[in-house]
């Protein structure tokens, strides 16, 4: 059983369908890049998956079971999306606090998890004042509380500077040998080719690739792979 | 449990929680202090003498003004999960979203009872003070302590609640909290006192109901009349004022429940 499976995913929004029949698996220990355009249904595959929105029809699975059915889902899964998610009137040690204690995570998780994504210094202060790069880490520091075994991150790279993509790509590396399965959405196509094992390839809500890293570029960088796959301007 | 105590910090967390609890009071300690000096002055055009203990009764029933704001640390509890987009955190902590809402449900219930509680025994205090600066004051009704107190824990128990289902319909926190302020502000009360067969049964008539005062207030100028025994009894108000908490719980239930989370 893989991590992460899709079997025959679809959403559609009235007569918009964001996702067309995805199927895939994520592989164990790997770490996958999950690219398409803006509106090809990457964010909208991950919130099913992550059971935020309902699918119209098929599955999205973790661990062979619905994210509802998880009964320690910060455990199994930590997931990093777009839009934040944190209470801006409320400091950051204290929104990872909330999550906690809802988790059964001894607070002391968060103070640690805080140092980790290099925001000690910052725990204290409003999330209103915080920077889109101290958002990211946030968000990461979040998804890592409960130590899963699996990580989602939906552009995890936005509003960190170089150093701090540096570190992240190191970060995932690290945990990828350690047996961590990881899911990336990402524009960074540069970024993604240094730091990914495997891809997805998702356009119109419709897979159009799927395979190793070699396999899907075929030899050509992964943007120029990426150009030739979804028909863009290169 | 651990529901229950997380999103008591996402309330106890929140520097507006503690403004709203101070409004709340100032409301109560204001409404109550400034009656008497209101009717007073106003002594030419409403027959009101406060050497009638009913009456007095009625200028310590002001210090249940404050449930006005309990409902909105309801609405701002809830909806600010949207708002913030908080939800995606909470329901990825807990995709279970029956247990998440129960648990706010009964944070707010409790914190709507505790505030609302708090608030009218300051402003029955402050309206204690406020009467001993005028002569021939009638003692209140010995009865309308824990009268009060007991309609002040209610009310604030069901408004809070009551909240949380507007912030759960209304996602936009600062839309569903002024429609709660004008809808008890002004149309909910302006309907209490125009339309006593229909008004009876808001919340601001019902609250009225629950105090069980004796009360009966004529404009000489408009000939406009408050009369409490046009109010339904206690224990009738008592229940449909429960059945708007269940109400609006299952409003709640229903769109958190069912809906996408952006």
């Amino acid at each position: 059983m893989n991590p992460i499976e899709f079997q025959g995913l679809t959403k559609r929004y009235k007569r918009l369908v964001a996702v067309d029949s995805l199927t895939a698996s994520i592989q164990k220990g790997r770490i996958t890049g999950f690219l398409g355009p803006n509106g090809s249904g990457k964010s909208t595959s991950l919130r099913c998956l992550l059971g935020l929105a309902s699918p119209t029809a098929g599955t999205a699975l973790v661990n062979g079971m619905r994210y509802a059915e998880l009964d320690h889902p910060l455990s199994t899964i930590g997931a990093v999306l777009d839009n934040g998610g944190f209470n801006p009137a409320l400091t950051g040690l204290q929104n990872l606090k909330v999550i906690c204690t809802a988790a059964s995570i001894p607070d002391a998780r968060a103070e640690e998890f805080l140092q980790l994504v290099d925001l000690e210094s910052a725990m204290h202060r409003r999330t209103k004042g915080y920077s889109l790069g101290m958002k990211q880490r946030l968000s990461l520091a979040a998804a890592l509380l409960g130590d899963p075994g699996i990580l989602i991150l939906d552009e995890p790279t936005n509003g960190l500077d170089p150093i701090g993509i540096a570190w992240l790509r190191n970060f995932l590396r690290g945990l990828a040998d350690s047996g961590t399965t990881i899911l990336i959405s990402s524009h960074q196509l540069a970024e993604m080719q240094h730091a990914i094992d495997d891809v997805l390839v998702i356009d119109k809500g419709t897979l159009i690739a799927d395979g190793t890293l070699a396999e899907v570029t075929g030899g050509q960088s992964l943007e120029e792979a990426f150009f030739r796959l979804v028909g863009g301007a290169k | 449990m651990n529901l229950i105590s997380s999103e008591f910090r996402k309330l106890a967390y929140q520097r507006s929680t503690y403004g709203l609890i101070l409004a709340a009071v100032a409301l109560s300690v204001v409404s109550t202090a400034f009656s008497p000096f209101a009717i007073v002055q106003l002594s030419g055009e409403i027959n009101f003498p406060l050497s009638d203990p009913n009456n007095v009764d009625g200028i310590y029933s002001k210090a249940l003004s404050a449930y006005i704001l309990v409902v909105v640390i309801g609405v701002r509890f809830m909806s600010g999960e949207f708002s913030h987009h908080t939800a995606v955190s909470t329901f990825l902590t807990t995709p279970k979203r029956h247990r998440v809402l129960a648990a706010k449900l009964a944070v707010a219930a409790v914190a709507g009872a505790a505030v609302n509680l708090f608030a009218t025994l300051v402003g029955m205090g402050t309206g204690w003070f406020a009467l001993q600066l005028y002569p021939n004051v009638a003692a209140p009704h010995a009865h309308i302590f824990w009268d009060f107190a007991l309609s002040a824990a209610l009310t604030g128990a069901v408004l809070c609640v009551v909240g949380v289902g507007v912030g759960a319909l209304i996602r936009n926190q600062n839309l569903a909290t002024t429609a709660s302020l004008i809808w008890l502000f002004l149309v909910d009360r302006i309907l209490a006192v125009i339309w006593v067969d229909g008004g009876k049964y808001l919340p601001s008539g019902l609250v009225t109901s629950l105090m069980n005062l004796t009360l009966s207030v004529s404009d000489k100028t408009t000939s406009l009349t408050i009369n409490t025994s046009d109010y339904l009894p206690p224990l009738p108000a008592a229940l449909i004022l429960v059945g708007y908490a269940v109400v609006f719980s299952g409003l709640a239930w229903v769109s958190t429940l069912r809906r996408d989370i952006e």
